[in-house]
């Protein structure tokens, strides 16, 4: 029996809280009703950011609306644009360069990384530890000065151009062996982070069966990512995506889908990506990083589906004179949030923020989507 | 004759809150800069940043409207906390044994509930913007319950500060109590004698294990990580202190530097027997066991996450039981 059924006809106080909460960082309104300081029944809305990229992008040449698409996100810049090029490559029957595939492999990776690093910080900051939430961003540091050595910025690197990559992004020698050598540094570092957060037993009190999502209920509100693989459901878009074909990688899962499975996920998630950096580093191509050898023609609708830090990102446009028309763009986040209404039914109000943002949202990225209720 | 010692008393009074104050604003910023920044490995601000230049800086700006049903008494309340503050610390110098009912124990207690009390009166006045409610985008958006009682963020802060009041801060209470079965006696003088006489209360087994449950009871009337539930970032973000600006601001910050050294200060006349006057050395010993209250609770803060009424709950218990030992010890 479902222990966590809303029970909305003894709803007793509601207390809201946003647009703004220190908790979150990201515009957004929750409203909790509770019941002696319990989650009886959560509301979340989002839309207080909407921007409107997709209209945005209507029209515009498909070179600029890719480069426009990373602006959806500050975190997983990368993963959009490297999508959106994915869309008009996959329509346009593009074929990318090997070693681009590679280039885009590690970006993808080191995105992933820094990613879940926000994701351990911002979670030990909500549960005000600050000494773990610091330690973090300083391992976290040493991902962004590598993203910033190969795409020339700390966010927004434009990597993935149609074809491949932009040749700035290409990797040399030296940066390979920087990339070696920071990769060692990060696995010495992430572990020792990772034995201490897990052999504290006061942390593993507070995120132990807190905010419980379970596997039935996840796949039902389909719920992606790490999100859902920290249900026990081993779905990883990368099994599928051709650019992983080269990688040996094991897609983790943990059993209970609390804070406590969303965190070490991730963390071990990370061990992942190290190898996955480490195998595209000793087995890089050589050649082009880009294919110029293409021809613009009319494209029909197209989608695209990768795997990006937080789960399953979706874009899909078509192309007419080589502008886009009917883009769409659906971000992990989307599915995500909507679930954590429901994990954080029974714990307690100071665990609710904690519960919420368990499934690493991210508000603004899924603010540009707007639904349209017809009565 | 008569005259000139209650002049030279006052006149030691002030100077000694003078002194204290002063080196009170310090604490705060000891406590970031040297240990929580030093933990973290970050260089963390200058010393006196938290504790003197942030005050001035508040004290200096716009205030603004506060929202509140009853603002008057609202604002007022940094203030009474910050008086409460200062009478405990008059309560502990060896002036104020002169008059009883002021240097006795039950005093101490009696201002230190006050303090508490004006916790609960924050959080209960306070109805920061924080929680307003959106009933029509909530209605546009078709939210399921659209006429629920609203209750404030602050509001949570209060029953918590009630909470912490009915048994929160027992063991802090607990351990002011124990240094009494040794002196026979609630007035500070006498506890002060027998401990000049016999020695600190604190080098006793009673008094060790006491002076466990006071370090605790001190973290927890302070409202620092991991007891500061009244004001946990991740729900009621500042609780009863979110609506203070300007001077308001200015005057928590000062009454919390304060009240650390105080609470120093308590320790040292209950379990060393050392009063605070700037007219002894002895005011270094205060002066060290405020400071090395510092360095303690700023490790402990650094290195737990905030509890929840789960972790809260047997914390409490197991320290209670621990004050409820001391004093069996101390009668035995």
């Amino acid at each position: 029996m479902d222990k966590k059924v809303p029970r909305s006809n003894i709803i007793e106080t509601e207390i809201p809280m946003g647009t703004v909460h220190p908790a979150a960082l990201e515009p957004y309104r929750v409203r909790f009703f509770v019941e002696d300081e319990i989650v009886q029944e959560a509301e979340i809305t989002i839309g207080v950011n909407h921007r409107g990229i997709e209209r945005i992008m209507e029209g515009l040449p498909v070179e600029k609306a890719n480069a426009l698409t990373e602006k959806i996100c500050g975190i997983c810049s990368n993963s959009h644009i490297w999508n959106s090029c994915r869309t008009a490559e996959m329509g346009l029957g593009i074929e990318i360069t090997e070693r681009a595939k590679y280039i885009r492999v590690i970006m993808g990776e080191l995105e992933r990384l820094h990613s879940h690093f926000l994701y351990l910080a911002h979670g030990c900051e909500v549960l005000s530890h600050e000494t773990f939430s610091m330690r973090v961003f300083y391992l976290r540091e040493i991902v962004m000065e590598l993203l910033a050595m190969i795409g020339g910025n700390r966010v927004q690197y434009g990597c993935s151009v149609l074809g491949g990559v932009r040749p700035r992004c290409d990797l040399d020698e030296a940066k390979l062996l920087r990339l070696k050598n920071d990769m060692d540094a990060l696995e010495e570092g992430l572990t020792g982070f990772v034995e201490r957060f897990l052999g504290d037993s006061i942390v593993m009190s507070r995120i132990t069966g807190i905010g419980v999502l379970p596997q039935k209920q996840a796949i039902e509100l389909a719920v992606t990512g790490p999100t859902l693989r920290a249900t026990g459901v081993a779905r990883d878009l990368r099994t599928t995506m051709f650019e992983y074909d080269d990688f040996d990688y094991n897609v983790i899962t943990q059993p209970d889908g609390d804070v406590k499975s969303n965190l070490v996920m991730r963390a071990l998630e990370s061990f992942e990506s190290i190898k996955i950096i480490r195998q595209a580093i000793a087995n890089i191509p050589e050649g082009k990083v880009v294919n110029r050898d293409w021809e613009m023609v009319d494209m029909d609708m197209t989608e695209s589906y990768i795997e990006v830090p937080r789960g399953t990102l979706y874009h899909s446009y078509a192309l007419e004179s080589g502008r886009v028309r009917h883009c769409i763009i659906r971000t992990p986040s989307m599915a995500n949030i909507g679930a954590m209404q429901y994990a954080c039914i029974g714990d307690q109000i100071t665990d609710a923020q904690l519960c919420i943002v368990q499934c690493d949202p991210c508000f603004t990225c899924t603010d540009r989507a707007i639904e349209i209720i017809r009565r | 004759m008569f005259g000139n010692t209650i002049i030279d008393s006052v006149v030691a009074v002030i100077l000694t809150v003078l002194v204290c104050f002063v080196i009170s604003t310090l604490l705060p910023g000891i406590e970031r800069k040297y240990i929580h920044a030093r933990i973290q490995q970050r260089i963390g601000p200058i010393v006196i940043a938290p504790g003197i230049m942030a005050p001035i800086k508040f004290m200096f700006k716009e205030n603004v409207k506060v929202s509140s049903p009853v603002p008057g008494l609202y604002k007022a309340l940094p203030i009474i906390c910050f008086i409460v503050v200062l009478c405990v610390l008059v309560a502990l110098t060896p002036e104020a044994y002169k008059i009883p009912a002021l240097s006795s124990l039950v005093a101490v207690v009696g201002f230190l509930k006050v303090e508490e009390i004006c916790y609960v009166l924050m959080g209960a006045l306070s109805k920061s913007v924080m929680s307003v409610r959106m009933p029509f985008p909530d209605k546009i958006k078709g939210a399921a319950h659209n006429n629920s009682n609203l209750s404030f963020i602050e509001d949570i802060s209060s029953r918590r500060s009630l909470r912490m009041i009915t048994y929160g801060s027992f063991p802090l209470y607990l351990a002011l109590f124990a240094p009494i079965t040794a002196a026979r006696s609630i007035f500070l003088q006498d506890i002060v004698a027998y401990q000049q006489m016999n020695g600190p209360f604190l080098f006793t087994v009673s008094g060790g294990i006491a002076a466990i449950v006071f370090f605790i009871g001190y973290m927890i009337i302070l409202n620092e990580y991991p007891f500061s539930i009244i004001k946990a970032k991740s729900d009621v973000i500042e609780g009863p202190y979110m609506e203070y600006a300007a001077k308001y601001r200015s005057i928590v910050y000062l009454t919390r530097g304060f009240f650390m050294f105080v609470l120093g200060c308590v320790f040292s006349v209950l379990f060393i027997g050392v009063p605070p006057t700037i007219m002894s050395l002895g005011f270094l010993v205060n002066v060290l066991v405020a400071l090395i209250f510092v360095f303690l609770m700023g490790i402990f803060s650094a290195f737990a996450p905030v509890f929840t009424n789960r972790q809260l709950l047997p914390t409490i218990l197991g320290t209670t039981l621990l004050g409820i030992l001391a004093i069996v010890l101390g009668l035995l």
